[in-house]
């Protein structure tokens, strides 16, 4: 049944087609070991030679280290838990002191004897790890004896110093110091470097590298038409000048910081902190100085004066995954961030993996366990919770307003503090003032006040003594002789207030009879006794017959209004997110603007209005009723008993905040000011002085109105802006344990913080926070800092870094290719100020770069991979470009910079296959227009599930730190560029723009197409093949009306209507396939 | 460190299996030369043969795993006793001090909750199967079950990390991924390694499942599970836009091949030519995804061993039958995800539909297998990643309770591919709380499966930041001998 098995794995398929001869052999017989050392022979045929050279001195470094790591360090190096026979050979001292190694005699060096023993028991390494040293390997032990023995520390960890540059024979070919490093490695092999490439190809490899995106055709004519001497130069400079550069540069970045949009673990929700993604843009396109980029990232938080900028920085740290699963465990989990990012630190800027010192000390790399905990409690001291709230903004966070908003969002700050000071100082002031009012005031002169403009009903409840009510209706008083009697208690706005009791209710026929369309407002003063009760204050409602009408309704304490042409099918229903207070008298307001919308209603508490739901929205058929008006319950029910009420009113007009506040505040103080001033409080007083102020002091007034202008603006801004997630410092020292084996309920010592021992100490001025690790990193003795980033720039426009491992620059980590002109870049980086911009024009403009890419066997030979920069560099681009080029190349990528990511086309059910019930990062929805065509960069990255084009293209999930990509070459990323709706979209679109602007022949659109997409014009044999693939393809279309339109309904971008749909569609499946072209998809 | 290591490193950082010739990991090392060689003649003459460590009993494992934790003492774990002990509480000499989540460690009692359905005895083996599981109760004698399984995770995030990568910090590759770079391919046209994720039919308490979970880690990216889709194109953009036909596919691909052999001759990069052949391929697989996914030339009665659920798109049963469709084809690993066994409580409303998602699809499998030859050199798993608590969280009554997480034991079963059947292995105390004979942990579980397959788990390994990384992690494993037949 099975398939014949082939030669490779499924996905790196490649072009092995032999059928493997040991196939059925499978698993029964591990076989051919032969197989394997002939390959590694023919390996070592094809170039790779020991490094080690007879006539050359031994070199610790280059010739023993990697002997002594590869078989003996494991037992007998740093790390002390697994060293055997406790000896270690990784120090001098150590050795020599053992007698392992005795510098200068061989022969007396135990190590030696033991290496040359074939006695089981003693020979090493011991036959059971299967090591076996060469012969060569010997010897060159035996000669580094006999030279003395020399250590050397491991070559990252010494600091880098300026070489000199080697000498060169080509010299005409050297354009900068790049050059002589490189070409002296091509001379020594006996290499020449290749020619320059052509213009246009330096143009497209330029505009990628600088911008991420294929340049413009016009700027490639002009750049190719330009005899200028430094034409090339001023291309760079275009290119590095465009807000495209930091787009590109800060992608590299994200990667490394780990940027994603949401918190990672178990619901993984929305994470709102593209604000940081941002600043990284912004700081590449202003050529912030590295260094600077670096404080403000691990420190910004901490520099003194800090600005939002700074802190917007800080948020490099709160990149990390985040959890808030139920049942987790604090501790845990903030053990698991501090780790988190002091691994990301140590990768990012020293490529220092110290992941392995989290359970024991490093096996190779010099970091003890010890100091891995001391770096951690770098990292140890932030007031954020272990658990992110699955909200979006998890403190510490911080308000970041728009750009333009940005200067009056902190003068509003400001503004806001001086008018309330002000006011403060007007209170204080105007005392007397009052006090000569009151003196002549009257409870008349306040009560003209109160607003009176379309009251219909006006009961004030406060007749204090026997069983009738005197209400006004539209202003005529009409008295109202309850059977059951009255119950009277103590008031707020007189001295006794109704009471509502079991029995008849007040009700009045002709009040409260409004529609659905007029406006109306009603209110009164209460006092509720117990919350637990709910019912209608007063209603004019027919609860017999589908509720028409409106009430006035309290429901657990809240206040709510129903408006019903039939309940609930017909209704609005609004209720207050806030409750009264039981026991205390209330100032409760409803109005309705006649809207017939829920919007249209705003409940006030006190003259405050509330945040409220609506509850039902659907309002068509009429709201009047015949039944009357009635107090404290409905028509027949939903009563309220020992409610005290004072002042009812009813308004046949919609009220404004500022009315209904002077309402609840005047009514009260005719009340208070009615009062002989011996009988009132101090509290009292103040009350009236309060309302005094608001309402008739004229100066105090434009304050106060002031003040709610500059918090109407700032909350104007809120809406409009965006926050940052940041770090914050507890108040103390920074501290860690040492956790046995990396558990965080196991603490061993308590650490301070601390630089690790194999590096420069920290010098004792800079503070021992994030802000002095971040300084002390950046110091010209430290040995890691400017080379790790040199490399990675090195390795954004090579395609890989002088040192491969770009994360490991530790002793497992792979030798630079170039030591000294690493070195060389480390060192003028670092004096130039770390100018980024700068130090890329360096690269790109050197002859290393310009070299055209094409391979010779020779070269294929001597140098496969192109480690010694015998040709230009060439590689498949990463996800982001990929898809960015064919927008671009399209003409329909948007030009916006920065802001909230963004939902682009994705296959249904990618993030819902993953997500848990309840994320808010479950349903992926497609945005609409623009925000299907941004940059890549900006595509919302959940973290359970990247984006999913991008994914296939090795994009990493943003988990943790990612410092280089992986680069595969799969079908499934074929099926993205030629299916993804939005690669057929583009397509389609470059399609219609070459008929549209290409011209009529199609030569010339061919043209146009050829010169967007690979920057030049097709040649003889490739027009030849295409015009062919476009007459299959055309007469297809023609002959397939219904398939032509169906693929031309891909995306959202509308086509044409002018262009015929078969000559549209064949140019969009011919586009779609030079879209795919291998000279497309590299740099 | 060889110059051929060294070449592989420098190609992708990956690193061969073990230092030395060891023969072991010879079909990675073949494809990682496929890739830097480009096709080159040499690369060609190396055979890809998987080179196991010893005979292997298994060549392709299907691995189910059970999201949430299912409860063992509701399941397999037959504990008559509790009875007896109905809300009394977990005596402490029990509990011995272990840490809670935060779901129940602020509860005061911890009232026991015994199983509220019956078990029963079957088979040979005499194996003590819940009612729920009227299938799985019929082959008992076919399965190997282990009640001693434990781990140290408390959470599902760690914990299912730890089952599928052997770490809890997330990040490692996982057993899928690992069996893809040791035994390689068995075929031209599908992936080596494919997850499925069913959809329960109760969705009461669905846990996240992320594709960290089926990440390669630091293996190649070309180890990383394929996720097949339930709904819409099983693998992303494997089907043409509208209004393209195959024959017109195949006419764009003639011209992408022609152009790309014309700038090859230009600037003569052999990753031309791997793209040439990576066009073709995903041009095969555009014909043998839909083909694989297909069910309706199924017969009847295969439908019918896996039960009516088999048609649903996306039911646990369509998965264990697409996933046997797909062993057939020779995808090596195939992880199918049930989820919602996380029964914090209504245990007595959601296990039985739980049950009756898997119980005959199970079933069915097995004997879909076995009638096709398949079953001896399959390997099926099934488990969770920890077991739950025999104290009840939350309300305690006869008829209903439920459970929290508990990493102290739970119970797993293998079925096929040399595991020994009709093996009960393992036992718990009383309550089902601790183990008291033969515990296996997940590292012994690893190393077992790993031996299946014909790996020495101590030499299975990859060098990453200069250690040999393992599956089974640095402390000591152990081949479980009494699982394997």
């Amino acid at each position: 049944m099975k398939a014949p098995s082939s030669a490779l794995r499924w996905i790196r398929r490649l072009s092995l087609r032999e059928k493997t001869p040991f196939r059925e052999a499978k698993g029964d017989n591990p076989r051919p070991r032969a197989a394997v050392i002939a390959l590694a022979v023919l390996v070592i045929a094809a170039g790779w030679a020991s490094p080690t050279f007879a006539a050359e001195p031994i070199e610790y470094n280059r010739d023993i280290r990697p002997i002594l790591l590869e078989n003996c360090f494991a037992c007998h190096g740093a790390d002390s838990a697994a060293r055997k026979a406790d000896l270690r050979l990784d120090r001098r001292e150590a050795a020599i002191e053992s007698g392992a190694v005795a510098p200068g005699k061989p022969d007396d060096s135990e190590l030696m004897r033991r290496i040359l023993s074939t006695d089981p028991e003693e020979m090493m390494p011991p036959p059971a790890t299967k090591k076996q040293l060469t012969a060569e390997q010997k010897e060159t032990l035996r000669r580094w004896l006999a030279a003395g023995a020399e250590y050397q520390p491991h070559w990252s960890f010494i600091a880098p110093a300026r070489p000199a540059l080697p000498q060169v024979q080509n010299q005409a070919w050297v354009r900068n110091p790049i050059d002589a490093f490189i070409l002296a490695k091509l001379e020594a092999r006996g290499l020449q470097p290749a020619p320059e490439a052509d213009r246009r190809t330096l143009a497209r490899r330029l505009s990628l590298d600088l911008t991420g995106l294929p340049p413009d055709a016009k700027d490639v004519a002009a750049f190719v038409d330009d005899a200028a001497p430094d034409a090339y130069e001023k291309f760079v400079d275009q290119m590095m000048g465009s807000a495209h550069w930091g787009e590109h540069r800060g992608r590299y970045w994200l990667d490394a910081a780990r940027y994603a949009d949401t918190h990672g673990i178990h619901f993984d929700n929305y994470r709102e902190i593209w604000s940081y993604r941002d600043w990284v843009i912004g700081a590449f396109n202003r050529n912030l100085p590295f260094d600077q980029f670096t404080i403000e990232q691990l420190a910004g938080d901490l520099l003194p004066n800090r600005t939002l900028e700074q802190q917007i920085a800080s948020g490099f740290n709160r990149c990390n995954i985040t959890t808030n699963e139920g049942g987790a465990i604090s501790e845990e989990y903030l053990v698991l961030y501090a780790r988190d990012r002091t691994e990301t630190t140590s990768q990012v800027w020293m490529g220092l993996t110290t992941g392995c010192a989290v359970c024991h000390d490093h096996k190779f790399d010099p970091i003890s366990q010890r100091d891995f905990y001391e770096l951690a409690a770098f990292f140890n001291n932030t007031t954020q919770n272990a658990m992110d709230g699955n909200i979006k903004d998890t403190p510490p966070a911080v308000f970041v307003p728009k750009p333009a908003d940005k200067e009056r969002w902190e003068a509003a700050g400001v503004e806001l503090a001086v008018t309330r000071q002000q006011a403060d100082e007007r209170r204080k002031a105007a005392r007397g003032e009052f006090d000569q009012w009151l003196a002549a005031a009257s409870a008349d002169s306040i009560a003209a006040l109160v607003p009176s403009e379309g009251l219909k009903l006006h009961a004030k409840l406060s007749e204090g003594a026997g069983n009738t009510v005197t209400v006004a209706v539209d202003g005529q008083p009409r008295p109202i002789t309850l059977a059951d009697g009255i119950a009277w208690k103590p008031g707020h706005v007189a001295a006794q207030a109704f009471q509502s009791q079991p029995g008849a209710a007040i009700e009045v026929a002709d009040a409260g009879d409004f529609e659905k369309d007029q406006p109306f407002s009603f209110g009164a003063w209460v006092n509720v006794p117990r919350l637990d009760q709910n019912g209608s204050l007063f209603a004019r409602m027919d609860d017999q017959h589908g509720y028409p009408g409106w009430d006035l309704w309290l429901e657990n304490g809240r206040p709510a209004t129903h408006v019903v042409h039939h309940w609930p099918d017909d209704a609005l229903k609004v209720a207050s997110n806030n409750a009264i207070k039981a026991g205390e008298w209330t100032h409760v307001f409803v109005s309705y603007n006649g809207s017939a919308k829920a919007s249209g209603v705003q409940i006030f508490i006190n003259g405050v209005p509330q945040p409220a739901s609506p509850q039902a929205d659907v309002l068509k058929g009429s709201v009047r009723t015949a039944v009357p008006l009635k107090v404290a319950q409905r028509h027949t029910g939903s009563r309220l008993n020992d409610v005290s009420m004072q002042d009812l009113r009813i308004y046949g007009r919609a009220f404004s905040t500022l009315e209904v506040q002077k309402l609840a505040q005047t009514t009260r103080a005719v009340w208070l000011a009615s009062k002989p001033a011996d009988q009132r409080t101090d509290a009292e007083q103040t009350e009236l002085y309060t309302w005094w102020l608001n309402e008739l002091d004229k100066p105090s007034q434009e304050l106060t109105a002031k003040v709610a202008a500059l918090e109407q603006e700032q909350a104007a801004i809120k809406t409009r802006g965006t926050i940052a997630h940041v770090m914050q410092e507890r108040g103390e020292p920074a501290m860690a344990y040492v956790l046995f084996r990396g558990e965080y309920d196991k603490r061993k010592d308590e650490v301070q913080a601390d630089t690790p021992n194999a590096l420069p100490p920290m010098p004792s001025e800079l503070p021992k926070n994030r802000l002095g690790l971040a300084q002390w990193m950046l110091r010209p003795e430290h040995p890691l800092t400017a080379r790790v980033m040199v490399n990675r720039f090195w390795q954004e426009v090579f395609g890989a870094g002088l040192v491969r491992t770009t994360g490991d620059f530790g002793v497992t980590g792979e030798l630079p290719s170039h030591p000294e002109l690493l070195d060389w870049l480390a060192v003028e980086f670092r004096e130039s100020g770390w100018d980024v911009k700068s130090f890329f024009k360096l690269l790109v403009t050197s002859a290393a770069y310009r070299q055209s890419a094409a391979m010779t066997a020779e070269k294929l030979e001597q140098d496969p991979f192109n480690r010694l920069l015998s040709r230009g560099p060439r590689f498949r681009m990463d996800a982001e470009m990929v898809r960015d080029y064919a927008l671009a190349s399209s003409g329909l990528l948007a030009e916006k910079i920065g802001g909230p990511s963004v939902r682009p086309y994705q296959p249904e059910g990618v993030w819902e296959a993953v997500a848990m019930i309840g994320s808010n990062t479950r349903d992926y929805r497609a945005d609409q227009g623009e925000s299907l065509y941004r940059r890549s960069l900006y595509t919302f990255w959940k973290r359970a599930a990247p984006p999913a084009s991008m994914d296939i293209f090795n994009a990493p999930s943003r988990e943790v730190c990612t410092v280089r990509r992986e680069r595969t070459n799969t079908p499934l990323q074929a099926l993205v560029t030629l299916n993804d709706p939005q690669f057929v979209e583009a397509a389609k679109h470059l399609a219609q723009l070459a008929l549209e602007q290409g011209g009529e022949a199609p030569a010339a659109r061919l043209d146009f197409v050829a010169q967007r997409l690979l920057a030049r014009s097709l040649r003889a044999e490739e027009t030849q093949a295409v015009e062919a693939t476009l007459a299959d393809l055309l007469a297809f279309y023609q002959a397939h009306a219904e398939d032509a339109k169906q693929l031309l309904s891909v995306g959202e971008s509308p086509v044409d209507a002018k262009l015929d749909p078969a000559t549209l569609a064949a140019w969009t499946m011919l586009t779609n396939e030079l879209m795919n072209l291998d000279e497309v998809l590299n740099k | 460190m060889t110059p051929f290591e060294e070449y592989v490193r420098y190609e992708t950082r990956r690193q061969f299996f073990s230092r030395g010739a060891n023969a072991v990991g010879f079909a990675a090392l073949a494809s990682l030369l496929g890739t830097a060689r480009g096709g080159n003649a040499q690369a060609a003459e190396v055979t890809h043969a998987a080179l196991t460590h010893f005979a292997p009993k298994a060549k392709q494992v299907i691995y189910l795993h059970m999201v949430g934790g299912p409860p063992q003492m509701d399941i397999y774990d037959y504990k008559p006793q509790m009875n007896e002990w109905y809300d009394k509480d977990l005596p402490d000499s029990i509990r011995q001090g272990q840490r809670l989540t935060t779901m129940t460690s602020g509860q005061k009692r911890f009232p026991i909750a015994p199983s509220k359905f019956k078990f029963a005895q079957h088979g040979k083996s005499g194996m003590w199967v819940t009612e729920l599981l009227p299938y799985t109760a019929k082959m008992v004698d076919d399965m190997c079950f282990i009640r001693s399984m434990h781990t140290e995770a408390i959470n599902h995030e760690p914990a299912i990390s730890y089952m599928q990568t052997g770490n809890q910090v997330t990040g490692r590759p996982c057993l899928g991924s690992w069996v893809s770079y040791g035994l390689g391919s068995l075929n031209d046209n599908l992936p080596t390694f494919v997850v499925l994720v069913a959809k329960p039919t109760n969705t009461e308490q669905v846990q996240a499942i992320s594709a960290r979970l089926w990440s390669s880690g630091y293996l190649s990216g070309e180890h990383a599970g394929v996720s097949f889709r339930t709904g819409g194109d099983p693998i992303l953009y494997i089907n043409n836009p509208p209004g393209v036909p195959s024959e017109i596919r195949r006419r764009t691909l003639d011209g992408i091949r022609a152009l790309n052999e014309m700038n090859y001759r230009t600037v003569g990069d052999p990753e031309t030519h791997t793209r040439i052949q990576q066009y073709e391929l995903a041009f095969r697989m555009q014909s043998s995804v839909p083909d694989l996914t297909n069910l309706a030339g199924e017969p009847e009665s295969t439908h019918e061993l896996y039960g009516p659920d088999v048609k649903k798109a996306g039911s646990f049963a369509h998965t264990a039958l697409l996933a046997r469709r797909m062993i057939e084809r020779g995808v090596r690993f195939v992880q199918i995800y049930h989820n919602n066994w996380d029964t914090h409580g209504n245990v007595a409303g959601r296990l039985p539909d739980q049950c009756r998602d898997v119980d005959q699809p199970c079933w069915g499998l097995i004997q879909d297998l076995k009638h096709r030859g398949l079953f001896d050199e399959t390997l099926v798993i099934w488990g969770g990643e920890f077991g739950r608590t025999i104290y009840s969280q939350g309300g305690l009554s006869h008829e209903n309770y439920g459970r929290d997480h508990h990493p102290r034991c739970y119970t797993m079963w293998m079925a096929g591919g040399g595991s020994r059947p009709g093996t009960i292995y393992g036992e718990t105390d009383d309550f089902s709380y601790n183990i008291v004979k033969d515990p296996v942990h997940i590292h012994d579980f690893h190393a077992t499966v790993l031996n299946l397959l014909g790996f020495d788990h101590e030499r299975f390994t990859f060098r990453y930041q200069g250690l040999d990384q393992k599956l089974t992690g640095v402390e000591p494993a152990r081949v479980i001998k009494e699982l394997i037949a």
